[in-house]
């Protein structure tokens, strides 16, 4: 059995999920992006490689 | 000027904009807070959250819809004429849920399963479609603890179930994610209550976060 470090985000990666997963949406004419990726695009599954794209990219600055 | 569309508030509060730095983009009976966005830039965790704190300082001030992050508009007549469209769904919404809060209940997994076992090191084929199976076997179990969590967590709620979404297993960390609809003076107690409860799971560890504006519920109709 292993200790997982990923719950050490949880609180993070759930409000950034309601931030880019829920909510009232008035489709906008421009798409923007997340690390890279449009948010048009966006699921769960990216949203969590997108908070470990940005913390990754936070350690090397 | 293009602008990020931050939160949808009655059009009476149209006010709390501009007391928060806010443009504001008014129609019959509802009103859009934004905030200028250059589109060349690239949002990352600041601006995410950053957007999520100009929305909690709208929702601490009057009743709002949260608006999900990246809806951005050429300018306010192009948002105007989208306002225009939805607004008496979403005045229906503001309602309904405004002057509600979410709290957000998350059971994290203490331990997680078994590290998955190496394919060089699998050995003969049926020692592997074994490990296959067990693991199999492994994540119904836990997806039925998930479930009997989430039930005693909704047991342990007591509000309507149309102000409850769940969801379990949504993550390998993760058993259950629950967003729970409340009103402000009910937050004490069904915090005190969540906090005993999660004292009685021993797998799992219980973060609630909120109160926040209603994400999970201001959805389009």
């Amino acid at each position: 059995m292993t200790r997982d470090a990923g719950t050490l985000d949880v609180p993070l990666v759930e409000l950034v999920d309601r931030l880019l997963n829920r909510g009232v949406v008035l489709t906008g004419e421009v798409t923007i992006s997340v690390a890279g990726v449009d948010l048009v695009y966006l699921g769960l599954s990216v949203v969590l490689a997108s908070v470990d794209t940005i913390r990754r990219a936070g350690a090397e600055v | 000027m293009t602008v990020l569309l931050r939160a949808i508030v009655a059009a009476p509060d149209t006010g709390v904009g501009a007391e928060l730095g806010l443009g504001a983009v008014v129609g019959t009976r509802a009103a859009a807070l934004v905030s200028p966005w250059d589109v060349s830039r690239v949002p990352g965790e600041a601006e995410l959250l950053d957007h999520h704190r100009v929305i909690q300082a709208v929702f601490e001030r009057v009743p709002c819809l949260p608006a999900r992050f990246g809806s951005v508009f050429a300018d306010d007549p192009a948002l105007r004429a989208r306002l225009l469209e939805r607004e008496d769904a979403l005045a229906s919404q503001l309602a309904r849920l405004g002057h509600r809060c979410e709290v957000a209940i998350t059971c994290a997994w203490r331990e997680t399963g078994a590290a998955p076992v190496p394919l060089a090191s699998a050995g003969s084929g049926r020692a592997y479609l074994e490990r296959g199976l067990e693991r199999a076997h492994a994540e119904e179990r836990r997806e039925r603890r998930a479930e009997e969590i989430a039930a005693r967590l909704i047991g342990e709620l007591a509000i309507e179930q149309a102000f409850v979404r769940h969801r379990t297993c949504p993550r390998p960390a993760v058993a259950v994610s629950m967003s729970a609809l409340v009103t402000r003076d009910e937050i004490d107690e069904i915090g005190s209550r969540l906090e005993r409860l999660g004292a009685q799971l021993p797998d799992v560890t219980t973060v609630v976060q909120g109160p926040w504006a209603p994400y999970t519920f201001a959805v389009s109709e």
